[in-house]
């Protein structure tokens, strides 16, 4: 049988069972019956992608399994075999929506099933930075437990997001491997279908990050064969449904890898035979072009992003380092060169294992740094870094920053020999191989003294607020500069960011002086310099300088922003802001949402709706991504009258920003407690009369602005 | 958008044309269009090749009420002796070419006026050869093979050596059927004693050696011009220009390079490039030297440097109505006599070099490789100190230009292979990845498409229609020759345009690989390149080349070389399929032995197909290579 009978094959097995799956869920529920997969504004994501229908009944959905029928044709050619591919995963993307008819729950932990739009959002920072350097769906039994668990941990110890499909799945809780979302090992689902999950994270990525128009299948597969660095590791036995399957995968530019060796045909770069299943990991990385930067840290315990989000409960902790009870605090402080001995690490106290099980300690760390090219403004930079670098570490979680620092070791890192003198190794490490255009000499301090560290706090504190005095009087008009951002040009080609003090870039990843400090590490990288001297328009914030870059870095897609103005030529976004603002018309507000919200807001639209209407670059005045910094800005929709138009926030979102916001609305209109007077979900989601009435109840300022200039 | 950002359609290259006739008509200049009008209707009798002029008892026609000749010879062996004839004269051309490469080979010296750029390689033969390298000083050896390779046309005894690069089952099939090539030289003698009056009148016996003399040149004198061309001049690289008339400069100094030995080409390109012409053409108002080539000059040298090309065999005359000509230079083979008459209605200076190519209404300036320096600056200062007698009421320079990426000879095809493969799973070094492409299916084969142009088929059309539709069913294509360029003059090479005509698996393959979907290999001896891939393929795969979905064709052949061509493809197991017929329509059996399944094929196991309607010419392709995947189960 040739490859592409298989595929055939395969396909017409697949649109079998969805016929009959969709034609029993009719007789149960009637045509009329709704279905959808949850926390999504993409309908069924990939049929939506590649066909720009969104199906909301069963009787749609029935049409809909007419159009995929046409795309089966059968010629022998790889047209063919890749539109029977994606066929294939249309069927599995219809049976597994048929799971969740009538408000199903069809999956419980560990698996995920559908994956939520946030999820998808939250993934576009990290891969444009590599810092998920590749995203790996492994589908069936690996030839034992411990190959399974063994190829997972590699993958995990990239950074690499990994996805799991049947059973792999046993085999990783047969082991007790730990698995979720927080440290990238996402267990979809046990059937074959399940697969879907992720081939929907992928197409949504191209839709959110793209701003591929749904229903242009040509550019969407040019958009995931380019740009989203997933591949396949498929184990033995492969059915004809597996590699139907596969043809969707690779279709979609993501290289399959098998141990399957009867009846299988090999295509380079696409299509795999590796025997050696311990060489999956290196067989796929070469075969999608994925490089892995390596980080080679002298510790006894494991690097990588992967742990990011890994949990230290209390009962698994050896220490805890925490600032809001003792004195901790961390630092970087700039030398003189001479003062500074490179990969000194001193730990001045008692080291870990001398201090009782369960302590709960005072520490700081202070990084020092030498270098011709080095600012103090980089400083801060440095130090915000200091949570990522630590969280790397396998069994150690670290939160807050400044001195409100709180560290959890865990037990199996003591036990694996981990000791304090290891963050001084990890800072060192990192400070060194990411600012080594300017830091030229690096040494760490650990003080582990109570007493010490009392008076080293005060003294840090004192930095502290020079910096944040140096912040405040730090505005768009005091700079002489703005900068670009460009880094999410890998997902979003056509969109750039124009950061400025006030306005951070809208991933709330990049400030003023992050891009400053990037653009020196590298000239030629994603962050430059824009000038400011020709101003057009100084309440829109319009420059035909910023014009000029924006049009250059778009690559002519965009010729006009500004800065201010939510309505003229707003900023555009890549897909992965934190926040969304968009237009209430009855109160002539905005309100604004985050990904972590995931309720509806009384625009009668989730964050996950409101977000598909801008992202990828596209303009859509009334919408606009920002960062949460940005809302307490008094640039914040100058052009509309500031942010006393903000009517609606998440009452989490209200909490965050409570004290600038407050401030502001202080200075720019005298009104005390302005926080409080912006509605959230315990006050109304979707009746926009009732938050007029809120409004009107608490004498919000929006009500005596001119209505927008729409 | 730039002009070149969309394939040229043969109607937009028709339209260029006929404003470059008007001007041409503008200073009463002839063309070839003209003429194949006073030509038409052709002879019958020569079309049908059954016409006999072997003696001066003749000539005899051979009709219905006279059907044998003075001697008593049938039309089947009139027919099979013109065939043998024509290949005789093809494979003497090609195999001079390839003796003329040798002698330059033997001329090199540390910093002469030809060095030896590709060391490895010529390292690499000798071994093959059994020539002693050790402790050898480069140049001793380049000598050395030299000797020998020139040996090969006419050493008394044995075969020729490049034949052992052959997989053995072809090897094996030449050996059973008395097909190896002996000596070069011999071969074409003996072809044309054979065709003799009185000498061999069997179609079989004349088929065969047209054969044997076809493999002489294809396993021997070409393979030669093609091999030590790489040691002399380096082995092509993948490399970008560009190509179409639109490649001559309206303010430059246009020097134009027609023929096929790259020896004068090369050096012309390396004065073009001598800060004291620049200076010289700066000096007369130009902006600088642009040279561009026609034919397969154009090709050796666009593979090497990336020179533009500016068009194929028929757009010879095209250059020159452009009015922008300073000077055609030309060395041998497919130059039009007509670029002489041609030539004086324009201000250009035809230019002609080798004692094998000597044309009236021509300066002829003598090139040896001994003064070869010397003479290509003659030659460039000739052509600056014309730009000032260039009459601009004349110029006219259609803006008509395309993308190519040029110079996949064999090394770089396995490179870019190289470059696919995974080194985790595969060994490096091999054709392995194409074979999978293959396979697999998502390629369906591939065509090595080749040859001349032809008026009697619509000039380009069938190179650029046929290659449209191989490339939508996922067949991929390794070209050379006027073939290649009329490619490249659609933009078929540009990586970038061409593989929006694709099939979604060729489509693929070249976005994985960074490769056109329309390889080209070269000139016209460079289709010995295409049996060292096929070979290759035959040996990676372990099946036959007969059995490998590949093809030949040659849509718009016209030259005597082309049918040994033919006959060294379809000697190699490779079926070609021709657009136009070798004179041999006359005779049932000749056909028969070169089409049918009891001829040729019993010992090569590929034959020949010959269709005119170029449609039906594409089908029959596709329709072979899927008979071939459909017996091998794939």
């Amino acid at each position: 049988m040739t490859l592409f009978e298989r595929v055939f094959g395969g396909n017409d097995a697949v649109y079998g069972l969805t016929e009959a799956a969709i034609d029993n869920a009719i007789a149960t529920y009637g045509e009329g019956q709704a279905v959808s997969f949850p926390d999504t504004a993409y309908s069924l994501p990939c049929y939506y992608a590649v066909t720009g229908v969104k199906v909301n009944t069963l009787g749609e959905l029935k049409a809909a399994l007419g159009v995929v029928k046409s795309l089966m044709t059968r010629a022998p050619r790889l047209h063919d075999a890749f539109m029977s591919g994606v066929a294939t995963a249309l069927c599995a993307e219809f049976i597994e929506v048929l799971k969740y008819i009538n408000g199903a729950t069809p999956y419980e932990l560990p698996c995920y099933g559908h994956i939520t739009d946030a999820f998808v959002r939250n993934l576009g920072v990290p891969l444009v930075t590599g810092d998920i350097p590749g995203v790996a769906v492994i589908l069936g039994s690996a030839p034992t437990a411990d190959e399974a668990v063994e190829l997972v941990k590699s993958y995990q110890s990239q950074g690499i997001l990994v996805t799991l499909v049947g059973g792999v799945i046993d085999q990783l809780q047969e082991k007790g491997y730990k698995t979720g979302d927080n440290v990238r090992v996402v267990p979809l689902g046990m059937d074959v279908t399940s697969v879907i999950h992720v081939v929907s994270v992928a197409l949504r990525a191209a839709l959110i990050f793209g701003n591929i128009t749904p229903g242009d299948a040509g550019n969407l597969m040019k958009y995931t064969m380019e740009r989203v660095p997933a591949f396949v590791n498929a184990f033995k036995p492969l059915d004809d449904v597996i590699v139907a399957c596969g043809a969707g995968a690779i279709a979609l530019g993501f290289p399959v890898v098998t141990n399957e060796t009867e009846n299988i045909f090999r295509v380079p770069k696409s299509l795999i035979v590796q025997e050696d299943v311990s060489k999956f990991n290196a067989t796929s990385l070469e075969a999608r072009d994925i490089k892995i930067k390596i980080t080679k840290i002298d510790i006894p315990v494991s690097f990588a992003s992967a742990f990011e989000g890994e949990i230290i409960r209390r009962g698994d902790m050896q220490v805890e380092i925490d600032g809001s009870r003792v004195d901790c605090f961390e630092l970087v402080s700039t030398k003189e060169a001479n003062e500074i001995e490179d990969h000194k690490i001193v730990v001045e106290g008692p080291e870990l294992d001398e201090i009782p099980v369960g302590s709960k300690i005072s520490l700081s760390y202070t990084v020092e740094v030498a270098g011709k090219a080095m600012q103090t403004d980089f400083e801060s930079v440095m130090e915000r870094k200091f949570h990522s670098y630590l969280n790397c570490v396998e069994g150690l979680m670290h939160t807050g920053q400044r001195d409100m620092i709180r560290i959890r070791i865990s037990k199996a890192d003591f036990e694996a020999g981990f000791r304090f003198k290891h963050i001084g190794e990890v800072l060192y490490a990192k400070i060194k191989s990411e600012f080594e255009a300017v830091v030229d000499k690096c040494q760490v301090k650990i003080v582990v003294d109570a007493e010490k560290n009392a008076e080293l706090r005060k003294k840090a504190n004192e930095v502290f607020a020079k910096r944040d005095d140096r912040l405040r009087s730090m505005t768009d008009e005091s700079v002489p500069v703005y900068y670009t951002c460009i880094m999410c040009q890998a997902f979003s080609p056509s969109h750039v960011c124009i950061v400025t003090p006030e306005r951070l870039g809208l991933c709330g990843a990049v400030s003023w002086l992050d891009a400053k400090a990037t653009n020196e590490l590298d000239p030629a990288g994603p962050c430059q310099v824009v000038p400011k001297e020709r101003c057009i328009d100084e309440e829109l914030g319009r420059y035909e300088d910023v014009d000029e870059a924006v049009f250059k870095y778009s690559h002519g897609a965009l010729e006009h922003i500004t800065l201010y103005s939510l309505f003229q030529d707003p900023m555009t976004s890549c897909g992965c802001f934190e926040c969304i603002c968009g237009v209430e018309p009855v109160s002539m507000g905005v309100v604004i949402t985050t990904r972590e919200h995931a309720g509806m807001t009384p625009l009668g639209m989730s964050f996950s709706e409101m977000a598909s209407m801008t992202g990828g670059g596209v303009q859509t005045p009334g919408f606009m991504g920002h960062g949460k910094q940005f809302i307490s800005s008094k640039k914040f929709l100058k052009a509309e009258g500031g942010l006393g138009r903000i009517v609606w926030m998440p009452k989490d979102l209200k909490d965050q920003v409570r004290e600038r916001l407050d401030a502001a609305a202080k200075e720019i209109y005298g009104v005390e407690g302005f926080t409080d007077m912006i509605a959230d979900e315990t006050i109304c989601t979707e009746d926009p009369e009732q938050l007029l009435g809120y409004l009107s109840e608490v004498g919000h300022p929006v009500l005596s602005m001119e209505p927008f200039d729409m | 958008m730039k002009d070149w950002d969309r394939l040229i359609t043969v109607e937009e290259m028709e339209a260029a044309t006929a404003s470059l006739l008007e001007n041409g008509s503008k200073v009463g200049a002839d063309s070839w269009q003209q003429r194949v009008k006073n030509q038409t209707p052709h002879c019958g009798f020569g079309e049908s090749g059954t016409c006999c002029r072997i003696c001066s008892m003749g000539p005899c026609r051979i009709t219905k009420k006279a059907p044998r000749g003075i001697c008593g010879c049938d039309v089947h062996g009139i027919v099979a002796r013109n065939f043998l004839k024509f290949t005789a004269g093809g494979s003497a051309t090609h195999s001079d070419h390839g003796r003329e490469i040798m002698h330059t080979l033997h001329e090199t010296r540390e910093g002469g006026n030809y060095t030896v750029k590709d060391p490895e390689k010529l390292i690499r033969i000798a071994k093959e050869w059994g020539v002693e390298t050790e402790g050898k000083d480069i140049y001793d050896l380049a000598h050395e093979m030299a000797e020998v390779g020139l040996m090969e046309y006419g050493k008394p005894f044995g075969t020729q050596k490049f034949l052992k690069r052959a997989p053995q089952h072809t090897q094996d099939l030449w050996a059973a059927a008395g097909l190896e090539p002996r000596a070069i030289d011999r071969e074409v003698s003996q072809s044309l004693h054979m065709t003799h009056m009185g000498c061999s009148s069997m179609p079989e016996a004349l088929i065969h050696q047209a054969l044997r003399a076809g493999l002489s040149d294809g396993w021997g004198g070409s393979m030669m011009g093609t091999e030590f061309s790489d040691v002399l001049f380096g082995t092509p690289k993948p490399l970008d220009t560009t190509a179409n008339i639109g490649v001559m400069e309206q303010d430059m100094v246009n020097i134009i390079v027609h023929g096929h030995d790259p020896s004068l080409s090369e050096m012309i390109v390396y004065y073009a490039n001598d800060p004291e012409m620049i200076a010289l053409a700066k000096s007369v108002g130009a902006k600088g030297i642009n040279i561009a080539g026609v034919c397969c000059t154009a090709n050796e040298v666009a593979m090497r440097h990336g020179i533009p090309m500016a068009g194929n065999f028929l757009s010879q005359e095209n250059v020159v109505l452009t009015g922008a000509c300073e000077a055609i230079v030309v060395d041998v083979q497919c130059i039009f006599p007509a670029l002489g008459p041609l030539s004086k209605c324009f201000h250009t200076k035809f230019i002609t070099t080798s004692p094998i190519a000597r044309i009236p209404d021509s300066e002829f300036i003598q090139f040896s490789a001994e003064t070869a320096g010397e003479n290509a600056k003659a030659i460039v200062r000739a052509a600056v100190e014309n730009f000032k007698n260039r009459r601009p009421e004349l110029v006219n320079i259609p803006q008509q230009k395309t993308k190519a990426r040029v110079g996949y000879s064999v090394e770089a095809i396995i490179k870019v292979l190289d470059g696919v493969a995974n080194t985790q799973v595969d060994t490096m070094g091999t054709t392995k990845p194409l074979l999978e492409c293959v396979t697999s299916g998502v390629l369906r084969g591939a065509v090595a498409m080749v040859g001349c142009n032809n008026p009697k088929v619509r000039p380009d059309y069938a190179h650029i229609e046929l290659m449209k539709k191989l490339l939508e069913n996922d067949i991929i294509l390794i070209v050379s020759g006027c073939s290649a360029q009329a490619a490249a003059k659609a933009g078929l090479m540009d990586p970038e345009m061409a593989k929006e005509y694709c099939g979604a698996g060729l489509k693929r393959v070249c976005e994985l690989a960074g490769i056109p979907p329309v390889l080209h290999m070269g000139s016209c001896v460079d289709i010995s390149r295409m049996l060292i891939l096929a070979s290759e393929l035959s040996k990676d795969s372990g099946l036959p080349i007969s059995a490998l979905p590949v093809v030949g064709c040659a849509p718009e052949w016209m030259s005597e070389k082309a049918v040994s061509i033919g006959n060294y493809v379809v000697a190699t197991g490779l079926d070609t399929f021709l657009g136009v017929d070798p004179y041999v329509k006359g005779s049932s059996e000749v056909c028969d032995w070169l089409t049918g399944e009891n001829g040729v094929k019993k010992w090569v196991e590929a034959s020949y197909v010959v269709e005119t309607d170029i449609e039906k010419l594409g089908d029959l392709m596709i329709e072979r290579i899927e008979a071939k995947r459909a017996a091998l189960g794939i």
